[in-house]
């Protein structure tokens, strides 16, 4: 069973899934141009770009936590999110590795941001990236099958056979 | 001496029995519809008019008959329903531990036959006051104190005083810094000031007089705001009813109403308001600075049927949260459509 981790948060993949750290400097080659997510996995029909985000690590300085809270709800980070995806999408395209649906994941380590808050990210999110071409119409070539901004609950809930932790509990 | 301090409500429409402590600052209440809301800001908001002006000549019973209006005017049909007898008891205590008490049953038909204690001493403090009911009201104000005090028409009094209110002559003397910064911050807001000729309100500003049927009425209810800062309705020491701040109001526009409504509790004003909005609430979330008081409080149908009460001073403490909840509701749902092709 793989655990894919980095810093205090994991996530445990199902077998037969392969999973990959991608935000790599020396693997990815790169990062001095091009941003990555954290983690690709790949499953049987799908593939995964996982990000992690962890103001809540316990590392973490108080005021990079409000920090990290204050540019989450004003919609700051929506745009790192979405270069991430769009980078990591055009690598692994260039690498003539898009041949299955992809979804995006985004993992936030907080308990203080509330549903409406996670919606409103995810919201944004599927706006940004964009998940349809011009005039609201599908795009020929799927560029996002689906995406989300989860915290450890809504990740556990909703994917409970790729179950999500902390590290240190 | 002039914040109220708590309530205490038996078998009052909705509530079995509500025993609830007050914040001095902001009282912000939420719930479902149906859960009694309003009616706890009317019960309290009756209590502090009979401590002002023209309302002072009238008893408490009969100035909660006319906030809520019940039907035929009986007052017993603001006891809560059952199937057999039941006495209703209200209880507002303020500062210094004055207290209000009003009692009746199901059966009184005339404010005259609810037996009220401590109205005297009550009525010996001032308890300025202004009610904002969800609708607005100043640009239906032309005529409307007129037909109302010949009781043609059936609103509940709410109404006719917030109008009152807004019709008081600009306080006299120089504004001093704190309200001075409000009633700019305000004028921002609404872009312009406030003017009334005879029984009609005008927005003045750059492009001239704007009469208030013109104006979205979000900004009305700012306006109206203005206008209570600058009449000297809301000074330290009154306490503002504010049901639903955010009806017909931008989400854009709930920051600088929560400012306003900050900026008069730290001058001093106690405020109740009732709100579903998640926007409001985070903003208040938001906004707080340390020494802010503010109490969420959440009114909850309990597995009798009956109206019970959680209070809270942080946010995230709110529980059972309505509104948020609801989110949550659809979030479960955004998930379960964005991530449900994710197959092992």
């Amino acid at each position: 069973m793989i655990v894919l981790v980095e810093a205090d948060l994991q996530i445990t993949l199902p077998v037969g899934a392969v999973g990959r750290k991608f935000d790599d400097e020396t693997a990815h080659g790169l990062s001095h141009c091009m941003k990555a997510v954290d983690f690709i996995v790949e499953m049987e029909d799908q593939v995964l770009f996982v990000e992690f985000k962890d103001p809540e690590n316990p590392k973490a300085q108080t005021k990079d936590r409000a920090v990290f809270i204050k540019k989450f709800l004003s919609g700051q980070i929506d745009g790192d999110l979405k270069t991430k995806y769009r980078d990591s999408w055009l690598y692994e395209w260039a690498e003539g590795r898009v041949k299955k649906p992809i979804y995006y994941l985004v993992l936030i380590g907080s308990s203080a941001l509330s549903d409406a808050d996670l919606l409103a990210r995810t919201d944004s999110l599927k706006r940004q990236i964009p998940m349809a071409g011009p005039g609201d119409r599908p795009w020929k070539k799927p560029f996002l099958a689906g995406c989300a901004v989860l915290n450890l609950a809504a990740w556990n809930k909703t994917l409970p056979h790729i179950p999500a932790s902390r590290v240190g509990v | 001496m002039n914040k109220i301090t708590h309530v205490k409500l038996e078998n009052f429409t909705s509530f079995e029995v509500l025993d609830q402590a007050f914040s001095s600052g902001v009282n912000v209440i939420i719930g479902a519809n149906g859960t009694g809301k309003t009616h706890l800001l009317k019960v309290l908001y009756a209590a502090c008019a009979i401590t002002v002006g023209e309302d002072k000549e009238r008893g408490y019973a009969l100035k909660l008959r006319s906030v809520f209006t019940p039907y035929e005017g009986r007052i017993g049909r603001l006891a809560r329903r059952h199937s057999t007898s039941v006495k209703t008891k209200i209880s507002v205590t303020r500062e210094g531990g004055s207290k209000l008490s009003a009692e009746f049953s199901n059966h009184t038909n005339k404010p005259e036959d609810v037996k009220t204690i401590g109205e005297t001493g009550w009525k010996k403090g001032e308890l300025a006051s202004a009610y904002i009911p969800v609708k607005e009201m100043l640009a239906h104000a032309p005529g409307f104190l007129a037909t109302a005090a010949k009781r043609e028409i059936a609103f509940e009094e709410v109404y006719v005083d917030i109008i009152k209110r807004a019709f008081l002559p600009k306080l006299m003397g120089p504004v001093d810094k704190d309200r001075q910064r409000l009633l700019t911050a305000l004028q921002k807001a609404i872009d312009g000031k406030v003017v009334a000729k005879g029984e009609y309100f005008f927005l003045k500003n750059k492009q001239g007089d704007l009469e208030f049927t013109l104006l979205a009425e979000g900004m009305r209810k700012l306006a109206l705001v203005w206008l209570l800062i600058q009449n000297g309705t809301l000074l330290a020491g009154s306490v503002l009813f504010w049901d639903e701040p955010e009806a017909n109001l931008n989400p854009a526009l709930m920051g600088e109403v929560v400012e306003v409504i900050l900026e008069l509790q730290r001058l001093g004003v106690q405020v109740f308001l009732t709100t579903h909005n998640y926007v409001l609430l985070k903003e208040f979330d938001l906004r707080k600075q340390k020494d802010d008081a503010i109490r969420y409080l959440s009114l909850f149908r309990d597995k009798s049927d009956a109206v019970s009460s959680n209070a809270s001073d942080s946010y995230l403490g709110v529980d059972p949260n309505a509104i948020a909840s609801t989110f949550s509701s659809l979030y479960d749902r955004e998930l379960k459509r964005s991530l449900g092709g994710i197959k092992v």
